[in-house]
C-alpha cells in the first residue's frame, strides 16, 4: 500500500469504543408486553417509526437470545417472579427499558396486586414516560440508551469483588 | 313462567328458605338463606331460568344486610328473556354454602373467583383453589376490611443481583 493511502484506509480506535459501537447499534430486544404498552410497542416496530433504523429490529421472544428487555405494561405480583426469571435468563451485557407509567411507577394502579415500579427489583436503564408513550417516545428512549451504552466501560462488567 | 308467579310458588315451596323478595328496576331479587341455595336454584332452573349469567359476591360490611356476605346469582331465561337475581346470605363466622357447579358448569370458575377474592367456601366444588392470585397468597383482597394497598405483598420480592459492579446510569 502506498503510504499516502494509509490515512484514508485505516481507522484507529479503542477496543472499548469499538465494542460499545457494536453493542449500541445492534440491540436484540425482548418485549415483555403485558398491557396496552405492548400494543403501542408494535407500532414502534411498524413502518412509521421503524425500530430497525436503530439496529434494534431483531425482536427475540427468547430471553437467551436478547440483550434489551423492554418492560411494557403493568406487572402484577403474580407476573413479577416471571419477569425476574426472564431477566436472569438474559446473558450479559443486558439493558432494560421501562416503558410507560405502569412499569416505571405502577401508574394509576396503586393497589395491593400491582408492582409500583419494576426498578425496585431489577435494574432499569431508561424510563420512558407516558400512558402509553408515543412511538417517538420509545425511539427517544432507545437513543438515550444508545448514548448510555456508548459511554460504558469494559470494567463495568467485571465481577463485584464484594458487596 | 313469569318472575311473579315463580317467586310466589317458591315462597310456598320453601317458606323457611326465603328471607325477602324485593324489586329493583323491574327485576325481582330473591333473598334466601345460603344452605337452601342448591334446592332453590334447581327449582328455578327447571322452571325455565336455564342460564347462569353471572355469579359474584358482595361484602355487606358497610352496607348492612341479612349477613356479612351475599353471593348473588344472576339468572336468565332464554325463552322469555326474563332475568332474576338470587342473593344467598353467608355469615362471617362460617362462610360456606353449597356449590352450584352441578347445575351450571360455568359456576366452576366463578365460584373459584369468589373463593379467591372473598374466602367463601363452596361445598362439593370439584377444585376449589385460587384462580387469579398466586397459590401461596394469604388473605382475601376484595373483603372490605382488607387494606387497599395490601399487606406488603407487592414489595416482597428479591432484588436481582447481577454479580457485577455497574454504576447506576443517569447520575
Amino acid at each position: 500500500m502506498n503510504p499516502t493511502e494509509i490515512k484514508s484506509n485505516i481507522l484507529t480506535t479503542t477496543l472499548e469504543s469499538a465494542i460499545n459501537w457494536g453493542r449500541k447499534n445492534s440491540f436484540w430486544p425482548m418485549p415483555f408486553g403485558t398491557a396496552c404498552c405492548g400494543i403501542e410497542f408494535m407500532a414502534v416496530l411498524a413502518a412509521r417509526t421503524d425500530l430497525s433504523r436503530f439496529g434494534a429490529e431483531a425482536i427475540r421472544f427468547s430471553p437467551r437470545q436478547s440483550d434489551l428487555l423492554i418492560v411494557a405494561g403493568r406487572i402484577s405480583i403474580k407476573m413479577m417472579p416471571v419477569l425476574i426469571r426472564i431477566y436472569e435468563q438474559m446473558p450479559e451485557p443486558k439493558w432494560v427499558i421501562s416503558m410507560g407509567a405502569c412499569a416505571s411507577s405502577g401508574g394509576v394502579f396503586d393497589t395491593y396486586s400491582v408492582i409500583q415500579g419494576v426498578d425496585q427489583f431489577i435494574p432499569v436503564d431508561v424510563y420512558v414516560p407516558g400512558c402509553p408513550p408515543r412511538p417517538e417516545g420509545v425511539v427517544e428512549g432507545l437513543m438515550k440508551l444508545q448514548d448510555l451504552v456508548g459511554e460504558e466501560k469494559l470494567s463495568d462488567y467485571s465481577p463485584a469483588s464484594d458487596k | 313462567m313469569s318472575p311473579a308467579t315463580i317467586t310466589s310458588q317458591l315462597k310456598e315451596k320453601f317458606p323457611e328458605a326465603i328471607l325477602d323478595i324485593t324489586e329493583f328496576a323491574d327485576e325481582k331479587i330473591l333473598h334466601i338463606k345460603s344452605q337452601h341455595i342448591l334446592l332453590v336454584l334447581t327449582a328455578l332452573k327447571s322452571a325455565g331460568y336455564n342460564f347462569l349469567a353471572d355469579l359474584t359476591a358482595i361484602d355487606n360490611l358497610t352496607l348492612g344486610g341479612f349477613e356479612r356476605f351475599a353471593v348473588s346469582y344472576h339468572l336468565l331465561c332464554h325463552e322469555t328473556a326474563e332475568r332474576l337475581t338470587v342473593k344467598a346470605y353467608v355469615s362471617e363466622e362460617k362462610p360456606s354454602l353449597p356449590s352450584v357447579e352441578s347445575l351450571w358448569k360455568t359456576a366452576d370458575w366463578q365460584e373459584r373467583e369468589v373463593f379467591d377474592l372473598y374466602g367463601i367456601i363452596f361445598e362439593e366444588h370439584p377444585n376449589l383453589t385460587r384462580i387469579m392470585n398466586p397459590d401461596d397468597y394469604e388473605g382475601y383482597p376484595l373483603r372490605k376490611d382488607y387494606p387497599r394497598l395490601g399487606r406488603k405483598e407487592r414489595d416482597d420480592f428479591p432484588v436481582v443481583n447481577r454479580g457485577i459492579r455497574k454504576k447506576k446510569p443517569l447520575e
